[in-house]
């Protein structure tokens, strides 16, 4: 049997005495999509951060290999003066940045950010990208790296609106062309019914885990939550494409 | 003005000054975008002030006060930063209480070992008595700035950009702050001997700041700030010796001047693109 690339056993997570996250366990084998689904304040990103080592926490948390991460957002100093090319070639050469980049180094970004299209921005400044273009460059940097467990904290939540679908499928296609495991985030139920082998429902404790056709039914998502919510298709025009908890907030 | 330049190449006791000038402008200005880009400018200001206290301390009991002032740096550095991560308190916070604890410590002990004499040299620095030992202590510490830019750099810009991106990719924050801060708490105190306790966080924080304003990548920045440290370093001290003025005070007047010319710039240069 291959051993899994992530394994997480009864991890809780408190911080100033409450408990964000109990008893969660659960692994990921070679090359599995996984969903991370819950509504707001169910420790879906406070979990990630246990794994990626940014948390303490109670019980144990396995992983074999190199991780990739995407957040929700990231913040940062938009004035430091850094090219997209200079972002991703600080972990990709020994050398410092600021002596010069090698011209293997110097290809391999370019590679890194044509597999998600954004080839165009190699020059740009870090601090002067979109939210979308900076997703993608997050993601070219997490793809690019040999990284063999990808963890996505919604990374979809600073593109906008339109771009969300497609950039949605542009994670599912080169995720599965990288061929690593993922953890992608989500509130999002269509997000989730799409593209992962499978979901894990976290409402500070794991309350289902299974296949996405399997779990995702109504007596479950009402259970995760809370009642009046569905899955709905990113591609039909409905009312609301979302299904949200139900303290969500638009752009958190 | 020629004739001054020529006697830092031609009297050996003012070579010895430009040398040390020169050493004291590599390693601040190698050193500045890691102290600006990774927000630590409030922390060497602390490591500074925390100098007299070790430079009273070897006076008391009769230590040489270089040694022990580099140890004040770095013991004070130290505890700083682990009372950031015991505490929980935030670091200006930490900062505030250090400094203004760790230099009424200092003037009192420094009062107890020689009643104020020479307490000025200490504020605001001794350029023109810089000696070969001086020169030796600046050499060493441009030496082993330059070393640890050139092996740490890139973890410290990631980190600079988002600690948690940098963790990921298995970098430890702790581990990259203990050795910014051990390397800070030598480099400064190293500098404090040159250009005083009060004015040595201007070399750390405004090459880098004047430089950020008009770089357009992290290897600009580097560079401009290593370009305005050496520049204002030898700059101060020549216009120092030409107007008379005591050359530390010069050297951070120079420095400052560059950082209003690269606003002045980056105005000018955020005007024409509106335009």
């Amino acid at each position: 049997m291959t051993a899994p690339v992530l394994s997480v056993e009864n991890v809780s997570v408190e911080i100033g005495g409450r408990a964000l996250v109990e008893h969660v366990s659960f692994s990921l084998g070679p090359g599995e999509f996984a969903a991370l689904i819950g509504p707001n304040g169910a420790g879906k990103t406070t979990l990630l951060k246990a794994i990626l080592g940014q948390l303490p926490f109670r019980g144990s948390i396995r992983v074999n290999g190199r991780m990739g991460y995407v957040p929700q957002r990231l913040n940062f100093d938009r004035t430091l003066p850094m090219t997209v090319l200079e972002f991703l070639a600080l972990t990709l050469q020994r050398r410092p940045v600021a002596f010069g980049i090698a011209t293997r180094v110097r290809k391999s970004v370019s590679a890194m950010l044509e597999r998600v299209g954004a080839g165009a921005l190699l020059h740009k400044s870090l601090g002067g990208l979109s939210g979308g273009e900076l997703q993608r460059v997050l993601l070219a940097a997490a793809l690019g790296e040999g990284a063999q467990l990808l963890l996505l904290d919604e990374p979809a939540a600073g593109v906008d609106i339109e771009g969300e679908a497609a950039f949605n499928d542009l994670i599912l296609h080169e995720v599965r062309a990288h061929g690593a495991a993922a953890i992608l985030v989500s509130h999002d139920l269509s997000v989730v019914a799409d593209i992962s082998d499978r979901v894990l429902c976290l409402n500070r404790v794991l309350m289902c885990e299974g296949k996405a056709g399997d779990l995702l039914t109504a007596e479950t998502i009402a259970r995760v939550f809370g009642s009046g919510k569905a899955v709905y298709d990113h591609h039909r025009p409905v009312p609301h494409t979302h299904a949200h908890g139900p303290d969500h907030h638009h752009g958190h | 003005m020629i004739e001054i330049i020529a006697r830092y190449f031609t009297v050996d006791w003012q070579a010895v000054i430009l040398a040390a000038v020169l050493c004291l402008s590599l390693a601040a200005g190698s050193l500045s975008t890691l102290v600006v880009s990774n927000r630590m400018s409030f922390f060497s200001d602390a490591i500074a002030h925390s100098t007299l206290s070790g430079v009273a301390l070897g006076l008391l009991i009769g230590v040489d006060p270089i040694a022990t002032m580099i140890a004040a740096g770095v013991v004070v550095a130290l505890l700083i930063a682990a009372m950031r991560q015991r505490s929980g308190l935030s670091l200006d916070t930490l900062l505030g209480v250090a400094l203004a604890g760790s230099l009424a410590v200092g003037v009192i002990l420094y009062h107890r070992a020689q009643g104020y004499s020479d307490l000025h040299a200490y504020l605001f620095g001794r350029v023109t008595f810089l000696d070969t030992t001086d020169l030796a202590a600046l050499a060493a510490a441009a030496g082993l700035s330059l070393v640890l830019v050139g092996l740490y750099s890139n973890p410290f810009a990631l980190l600079a950009v988002s600690r948690p991106l940098a963790q990921a990719r298995g970098i430890r924050p702790a581990r990259y702050d203990f050795i910014l801060i051990v390397l800070l708490g030598l480099v400064v105190s190293v500098c404090v001997r040159a250009v005083g306790l009060l004015l040595v966080n201007a070399l750390m924080v405004v090459p880098a700041a004047a430089s950020k304003n008009v770089a357009r990548s992290y290897r600009g920045m580097f560079w401009g700030a290593l370009c305005v440290s050496v520049t204002s370093c030898v700059a101060g001290l020549v216009l120092g010796d030409y107007f008379s003025v005591p050359p530390a005070p010069g050297i951070v007047v120079v420095a400052v001047l560059f950082f209003v010319a690269s606003l002045l710039f980056r105005r000018g240069t955020a005007l024409a693109l509106d335009a």
